[in-house]
């Protein structure tokens, strides 16, 4: 605080007054904040306070307030006013800021030197984000400038005269490298750069010394330009790229999708083939996904990424962010639990919890699984028909129906029907759903691809309505591509109409029996099932699917089914031929004849009739009486596995 | 760069980032594979020049 001026006494004590009315006054101000009063006001209080004349006062208070130096005089408009603050006299408040934060930070008292002007971090933003360069501390500049310097060629070479050179100065001035191989000529000798303050040579010097050169540093060897990959493969970088992707394309595109995976940042993201950076992904929150999800279950069905975007984010594909957009959609989707991928390469489509996309799963997808497994265990004798070559160049497949596919709409997917419909795009895909369409009937099917996993084959399902509707077991039918990834076209030869007693499955009896059909296909009239080729066949007992898969017994019951009885009644045998056996089996279940065939050679029960090909024999072990068959029942319980365990595929948990 | 201390998949994978970053669409993997080894192949070349 300002002390108080030394005045005559009155003017002191009316100052000293004032200055404690106006402090009073600004109680609640700042310390520095400014308090004023007008000279009248002043006066005018005084005046009524001390009951003085005003003028007179005025005239007092403004001598002693303008002698005084805790106070400012100031004349506004005419009108004198004095200020003052409750630390003493008013010093207006400087706002220039000489010594921020952000000065010191971009102006250092002592900079470093910068070698490099990519160090410097630049104010403006740049349009493509770069890491920001790091800046070497003080160590490393200093460990850079203590580092031996190669050289310059000139230097290298020794002159052709060397100058001579007083010994004194040679004690004096330390050689650096810089300095000793600057070359001095003898007939018009340069002065030494200032800087060394090197001497004029003396004119005359009898024996020069030698002036020693730094001998050059060994030249580098030339660094690798090859590199090598985890399993060995050298790679030289020097070829062209082209080159390099030709032979190592796909090797190197599974070793960088494997280390990008395994990045902990992230930094680039994949689906199926495509890549994006992580930081570039649109969000989308919960509410976007509820509404996708509501929509996907509105239309009943699953819908591509394309369908979407446009029908609930309306983005173009002409907009620049398209692509991006829609990476992000489905990159989001494949994160959730609640979204499935059931696309191929090409058509990305996404099914949701909830969504029934096939009607009428009358065989579960586990048993499924377990029945078409002989398909990964080595039994695929598709490619004997069509091979698989021929299949990917025509794009088609044709094969004939069998009942079990005929009556539950399956078809397992064998090696020709791999070969013509898109694999799996995602590594952990299970699904995909494709479009039949039906040029005959202008109908189209949903068709549910189940991809093969583990020991469990594949199949396809949905085409239930179709082959019922129109065709019949042993019709042909072609599956063909089309231009769409997903789309594809089923055909069959139509035919005239034909009427006959074939077989059927009535659910609601659970049995078979023969039934009369008409139908619009030509059939291959070895696998048709009519009553009066196959008339056993409605003796076959409709196991439950659980039972089915065991082939083993399938195939000791069908063989006594539909075999002829040779033997004798206590010892019986059952002759049957494997066609008769194939379109039986396929009856309870999918089988190929090469599966039958291991089946039969691998059963104790089966022989083969070597005289006549394709004729095998099934005699069961002889049945006890009933008296002993309920004893050996309970022994049987304790002693013998059970079937499934007998048979050694499947475990009693199953 | 001395090619025997590049890690492939993790050496200059920044630059890759940068570039895919830049050119703003998702790309296929065979295009990401083709651009890597141009930043592997100019960041040798560098070195050696």
């Amino acid at each position: 605080m300002t002390a108080a001026p030394t005045l005559p006494a009155d003017q002191q004590r009316l100052a000293e007054d004032i200055y404690r009315l106006m402090v009073a006054q600004g109680a609640m101000f700042a310390m520095d904040t400014p308090i004023r009063q007008t000279l009248a006001s002043l006066a005018a209080f005084l005046a009524r306070r001390e009951g003085r004349d005003r003028a007179e006062l005025e005239a007092a208070i403004d001598l002693a307030l303008s002698a005084d130096s805790r106070f400012t005089r100031e004349v506004v408009d005419g009108e004198v006013r004095f200020v003052t603050t409750r630390q003493g006299a008013y010093v207006p408040r400087e706002d220039a800021d000489t010594h921020s934060f952000k000065q010191r930070l971009h102006d250092p008292e002592h900079p470093l030197p910068i070698d490099d002007i990519s160090v410097v971090v630049s104010t403006s933003r740049p349009a493509i984000t770069t890491v920001e360069p790091v800046y070497i501390s003080d160590y490393w500049q200093v460990q850079l400038a203590a580092a031996p310097v190669e050289p310059e060629p000139e230097a290298v070479t020794a002159p052709e005269a060397p100058a001579p050179v007083a010994e004194p100065v040679l004690g004096e001035v330390p050689l650096t490298p810089e300095a000793a191989p600057a070359p001095v000529e003898a007939a018009a000798p340069e002065p030494a750069p200032a800087a060394l303050e090197i001497p004029a040579p003396a004119p005359v010097v009898e024996a020069p010394a030698p002036v020693v050169a730094p001998a050059p540093r060994p030249a580098q060897p030339p660094r690798s330009t090859v590199f090598t990959l985890s399993d060995g493969t050298a790679i030289d970088l020097r070829r062209p790229v082209d080159e390099i992707m030709a032979e190592y394309g796909d090797l190197l595109a599974r070793v960088l999708a494997e280390r990008l995976e395994r990045d902990p940042l992230q930094r680039i993201v994949s689906f199926g083939r495509k890549y994006y950076p992580e930081a570039n992904l649109a969000s989308f929150g919960k509410n976007d996904l509820r509404k996708i999800r509501d929509y996907i279950l509105e239309r009943n069905e699953p819908l591509l990424d394309t369908e979407i975007i446009a029908d609930l984010y309306y983005h173009n594909p002409r907009q620049a962010d398209y692509e991006g957009f829609r990476f992000s959609l489905n990159y989001r989707l494949h994160r959730e639990k609640d979204f499935e991928f059931v696309g191929v390469e090409g058509a990305y489509l996404w099914a949701t919890r909830g969504l029934t996309i096939t009607s009428g799963k009358r065989v579960k997808a586990a048993e499924m699984g377990q029945i078409t497994s002989y398909l990964v265990e080595g039994y695929d004798d598709s490619s004997e028909l069509q091979s698989v070559e021929a299949v990917r160049q025509s794009g088609s497949v044709t094969r004939l129906l069998t009942f079990f596919e005929w009556e539950y709409g399956v078809l397992p997917l064998d090696a020709g029907l791999a070969a013509l419909l898109p694999p799996p795009l995602l590594p952990d895909q299970r699904t995909a759903v494709l479009r039949f369409e039906s040029p005959q009937h202008y109908t189209t099917y949903l068709v549910e691809v189940r991809f093969p996993a583990g020991n469990r084959g594949g199949w396809l399902q949905g085409l239930e309505e179709f082959f019922r509707e129109h065709v019949a077991p042993g019709a042909l039918i072609t599956i063909t591509r089309t231009g769409e990834p997903n789309v594809f076209h089923i055909v069959y030869e139509e035919g005239p109409e034909q009427t006959e007693r074939l077989l059927t499955f009535d659910e609601k009896k659970n049995r078979f029996a023969f039934a009369n059909v008409s139908f619009y296909c030509v059939v291959d009239e070895e696998q048709l099932p009519t009553q009066s080729r196959y008339g056993r066949l409605n003796r076959l007992k409709a196991f439950p699917m659980g039972e089915r898969r065991k082939a083993e017994l399938m195939l000791e019951h069908v063989s006594e089914t539909i075999g002829d009885q040779v033997g004798t009644p206590a010892a019986p045998r059952y002759a049957v031929t494997l066609d008769d056996l194939y379109v039986a089996f396929n009856v309870l279940r999918p089988g190929s004849r090469a599966y039958l065939k291991a089946l039969l050679e691998r059963g104790e029960d089966f022989s083969a009739d070597e005289s006549t090909p394709g004729l095998y024999y099934y005699a069961p072990a002889p049945r006890a009486s009933a008296g002993e068959v309920e004893e050996e029942e309970d022994e049987a319980l304790e002693e013998r596995p059970p079937l499934r365990q007998r048979y050694g595929r499947y475990d009693e948990d199953e | 760069m001395d090619a025997k201390v590049i890690v492939f998949g993790e050496t200059a994978i920044d630059r890759l980032v940068q570039w895919l970053r830049a050119t703003g669409q998702p790309q296929d993997i065979m295009d990401l594979v083709r651009q890597y080894l141009e930043i592997l192949s100019k960041a040798v070349r560098e070195e050696n020049e």
